[in-house]
């Protein structure tokens, strides 16, 4: 990937997510409610990646990396999702503001960031809330695994690898 | 055929020697903290967090330049976590244990002579810090207090990765950080 990216172009790609970002630290979801809804989530990303990679707007071997972990989630909520309900999950959608940031490696760099970031909210409110004490765990894993994908794509961009201060504070 | 130490392995079991040390001398909090509401557990953590700011603080002769600069920034992180372990388990009616002093965790490290092998040992604390969190999610009875577990959780799954990238490894070698689905 060529260059960090601006912060006109990163500013650009997060507002077009933030106005789309779910809220997803409602309770009261019901399980299957919490696990279709990172399902979405997870599809949503995968199509990111897939249409980065078609576009040349990632770097190649870092997203094909993503790309397969983000399925091998959606493989493991599938089977969570199996395993407490029967309910079909939802088609995934692509998110707003992809086209733009896919015109260029720093435009995409900010738009991958900022939906990581919406991913990493969501796996913590869903490992905290889900009723099931066996899924939290897991749950909780692909949260750090999301975690590590934001400093995967600020090492390839060029970007400071931490964000800044603990979260929740 | 005799088997080979590799020096890796070795700081790992040196991790893993000094973190099993960690939880055993400390004491429980005190106070009217009721059982079964998760003030131990959050004392276990929080006796992890004091010993992991010990081991940044250990590592930093022989960390240099973004390393350096990136691990006081970690253990700035880690410092955050330990007042908000303290805040909950006071919260919950007990008193925070107080922590070592830096000598005394330090005595338990294992000899780190270069930056490769300072990232080593912190790759290792990480990882099994980040499993500490993630034991707790499934244990802690509060919703409040998973939320400030997972929340936890998720600082040390990207402080895991920067120090991996610091290490020149990948940032995410495993779609199921410290377990699988």
């Amino acid at each position: 990937m060529s260059g960090a990216p601006t912060r006109r172009a990163l500013l650009g790609a997060a507002a077009a997510l933030a106005l789309a970002a779910p809220a997803y630290a409602q309770r009261g979801r019901s399980d299957v409610e919490i696990l279709e809804e990172l399902l979405a989530l997870e599809a949503r990303l995968a199509g990111v990646y897939e249409a980065a990679l078609r576009r040349d707007a990632i770097d190649k071997g870092l997203g094909e990396l993503l790309l397969e972990q983000e399925r091998e989630h959606i493989r493991g909520l599938e089977q969570a999702l199996r395993s407490v309900g029967d309910r079909a999950p939802r088609a995934g959608v692509a998110p707003p503001g992809l086209g733009p940031a896919l015109r260029s490696p720093e435009a995409f760099a900010g738009f991958a960031l900022e939906l990581e970031a919406q991913a990493v909210a969501a796996y913590t409110s869903a490992s905290a809330e889900i009723t099931r004490p066996g899924l939290r765990r897991p749950l909780g894993s692909i949260m750090a695994c999301e975690s590590a994908h934001e400093v995967a794509l600020r090492a390839s961009a060029g970007l400071p690898l931490l964000a800044g201060a603990a979260r929740g504070e | 055929m005799a088997a080979r130490v590799t020096r890796r392995a070795a700081l790992g079991g040196g991790a893993a020697l000094f973190l099993a040390s960690c939880g055993g001398g400390d004491p429980p909090p005190s106070g009217g903290a009721e059982p079964g509401s998760g003030a131990g557990l959050l004392g276990s953590l929080l006796a992890l967090e004091r010993a992991v700011i010990a081991a940044y603080s250990a590592s930093a002769s022989v960390l240099r330049a973004d390393s350096l600069r990136l691990s006081r920034e970690i253990r700035a992180q880690e410092e955050e976590h330990v007042r908000r372990l303290e805040r909950a388990i006071r919260d919950l009616g007990g008193e925070p244990p107080a922590g070592r002093a830096a000598a005394e965790y330090e005595r338990q490290f294992p000899h780190l002579r270069t930056q490769a092998d300072a990232l080593r040992f912190l790759e290792d604390l990480e990882e099994r810090q980040l499993r500490g969190y993630l034991e707790a999610l499934a244990e802690l009875p509060d919703l409040e207090l998973r939320t400030m577990a997972a929340e936890i959780g998720a600082d040390e799954g990207e402080q895991l990765a920067v120090v991996r990238v610091l290490a020149g490894g990948p940032a995410s070698p495993h779609p199921f950080e410290t377990g699988a689905l």
